[in-house]
């Protein structure tokens, strides 16, 4: 009787552990699924006062599936699609979103991802394998320069910015962001680097180093490809942010050609102020591939932001 | 001869071994070097370049050196004053209110139930929504007459007198001095939006540490006669404090940076209700082009967050590493 009792209560609690969940669930991804529904609505159904959630109603009835008057009016504006015989598809993208910007933060993102993921991972294994002095001081140093805001840091690299524009060798800004992303993510890719490295025994090298293998061999052959989950996950981590970043791209790149897509995304605000319907669905267009980037391979990022942060 | 070959084979293996353990101490320092260089050259260097910009003031002919006078013309700027206590209002709900839902949620989740995983996958979709996107979402969402909820927001049977409409309506009138508080229907949506991009990730560090709270501790204190509150507040807590405060700091420093956010959601309005410190350092620097000031207000801006860091490991007592 008694474990009966138990287990009704034990019931109604996870119960109660549920409602809770989902409504917090509900909460992170109600917004998105409003953006979602605004980006499919036209014009009109847009400006009705008062508004309406779903564009569904007929004279009669307040909701009816059949009728509903989804547009993918902002979609077609976004992407820019015009029919164009000489293209392979027979049409073409103009869209600034998706034939400027999208392109840029691709490179962008890929470059910065995998020249951190190739310093971490040397720093990283440099800072679990060997007592050098100053290692300490060192490893801290790294973690504390990110406490300095990155607004503070970009004033001076605005500067920067300006000055090399007019070095007799102009680098390009391109360069300059991709460097200034190196550095803003580097810090703690090098800590989740070095986390995923202590939990590599060591006894492994050291097997590999008796049998006749090199130091550099040991690292090449036994480390790397057990340290690979994680330097994929430093990329997955980097990437994503380096797509998100948006105050290094729009204020350190001079032309707006060059720009990454959060700044086309700004830009593309301002030209349709009124037609919510389009940046509903400009942002849609950009937020859909890093979120499903997300969903693919979550477990990588949560065991890269558990290493990066808790044990760092 | 044989000997004298033996000799030789000894002493090039020495030569070896020694060029070997060369190499070896030396292998650290070129493996950690590119990383130091990127840090100085893109983290280290800016910032005392902004630390001499703040010093400076820039002429036609050039920059020219000023002293402190950056700094007290930012000081008399009834903006700056105002825009400290802004950033106090914005901080303080923010990060408070997110360490409660997502230490909440974190507890929620660290129970043996089904659809964690699901669970844990949904709560996290705003973190992968970019700052500027998350502001716009919201925007959009309460644009006036237009959004979806601000059709809700504004019907005045609802919200007397005159329902409200959040990026238009004029701040309440302040309870203390010119401290701004109650803050803005605005500044309201801001911590919000600012929540709701947090909390996964605060969300996910609590679970984590929750997760290494050894489970015979629980249930020993279970045992014992401890309800569940007890169990949170004696031996959850403290155990995981090290993580709060890591998560504290990562919320001081996300907060502190977060204008792009600002810039999409309300660009400051209504009035200047939501013009926290970074986003008065923005507007100084590349709206109005006072770059000296705004290199002043930067190193104030690193001052502050420093002083929340050192002053949270003050409180908390807990040793960093």
């Amino acid at each position: 009787m008694r474990n009966i009792l138990k287990g009704i209560k034990k019931r109604t609690n996870n119960l109660f552990i549920h409602i809770a969940l989902i409504a917090i669930c509900l909460f992170c991804i109600l917004p998105i699924i409003g953006i979602g529904i605004i980006s499919l609505k036209d014009l009109a159904d847009i400006r009705r006062i008062p508004p309406v959630l779903f564009p569904c109603d007929t004279p009669t009835e307040s909701f009816n599936i059949s009728a509903c008057r989804w547009s993918w009016e902002g979609y077609r504006l976004v992407f820019g699609l015009k029919s164009n015989p000489d293209s392979l598809l027979g049409f073409s993208l103009t869209g600034n979103i998706v034939s400027i910007y999208i392109y840029n933060t691709v490179l962008y993102a890929t470059s910065t991802s995998l020249v951190v993921v190739f310093l971490a991972a040397a720093s990283g294994y440099a800072f679990s394998r060997f007592r050098f002095r100053g290692h300490r001081a060192l490893l801290t140093g790294i973690l504390a320069i990110t406490g300095v805001p990155f607004l503070t840091n970009l004033v001076g690299l605005y500067q920067m910015g300006i000055t090399l524009r007019k070095l007799p060798f102009p680098i390009d800004d391109r360069i300059f962001l991709v460097l200034v992303y190196m550095g803003l993510f580097l810090p703690l890719s090098v800590w989740i680097a070095k986390g995923f490295f202590d939990a590599i025994p060591r006894d492994l090298e050291d097997a590999a180093l008796i049998d006749g293998c090199s130091q550099f061999g040991a690292l090449i052959r036994i480390i790397m490809p057990l340290a690979l989950p994680g330097l994929i996950a430093i990329f997955l981590l980097t990437f994503v942010n380096v797509w998100n970043e948006f105050m290094a791209g729009y204020l350190l790149v001079a032309k707006n050609e060059y720009k990454p897509v959060m700044f086309g995304l700004y830009d593309f605000m301002g030209q349709n102020y009124m037609n919510i319907q389009v940046v509903a669905a400009a942002c849609m267009v950009i937020a859909i591939p890093v979120v499903l980037m997300f969903l693919f391979f979550r477990n990588r990022f949560f065991s890269a932001m558990v290493e990066g942060s808790i044990k760092g | 001869m044989e000997q004298s070959l033996r000799r030789l084979q000894t002493q090039k293996l020495l030569q070896r071994m020694q060029a070997r353990k060369l190499f070896q101490n030396s292998l650290p320092f070129w493996l950690i070097l590119p990383t130091v260089l990127v840090i100085l050259i893109v983290q280290v260097y800016p910032t005392i370049y902004t630390a001499w910009l703040s010093l400076q003031q820039r002429q036609p002919a050039g920059w020219i050196f000023v002293g402190l006078e950056n700094f007290e013309r930012l000081f008399r700027n009834s903006l700056f004053t105002e825009s400290i206590g802004h950033t106090i209002v914005f901080l303080v709900s923010y990060v408070i209110l997110t360490l409660v839902l997502g230490f909440f949620t974190a507890y929620l989740l660290s129970r043996k139930i089904r659809f964690v995983g699901l669970y844990l996958s949904l709560i996290f979709i705003p973190w992968v929504i970019s700052t500027i996107i998350s502001g716009l979402v919201f925007r959009l969402l309460v644009v006036p007459d237009y959004g979806i909820l601000a059709g809700i927001l504004e019907n005045p049977s609802l919200f007397p007198p005159d329902g409200i409409s959040v990026l238009t309506d004029a701040p309440p009138a302040r309870l203390f001095g010119s401290f701004p508080f109650p803050p803005s229907f605005g500044m309201v949506l801001l911590i919000i939006v600012s929540i709701w991009r947090a909390l996964p990730f605060t969300a996910l560090l609590i679970l984590a540490s929750i997760q290494m709270v050894s489970q015979e501790v629980v249930e020993s204190s279970r045992i014992d006669g401890a309800n569940g509150w007890q169990i949170i507040r004696l031996i959850i807590i403290p155990i995981i404090l090290p993580t709060l405060v890591v998560t504290i700091f990562n919320l001081i420093l996300s907060g502190m940076n977060g204008v792009a956010t600002i810039i999409s959601l309300t660009s400051g309005g209504p009035g200047t209700s939501t013009q926290i410190v970074s986003y008065l350092l923005y507007s100084l620097g590349w709206g109005q082009i006072q770059f000296s000031q705004a290199a002043a207000l930067g190193l104030i801006i690193a001052a502050i967050n420093w002083l929340l860091i050192l002053g949270t490991l003050r409180i908390t007592k807990v040793e960093k590493g």
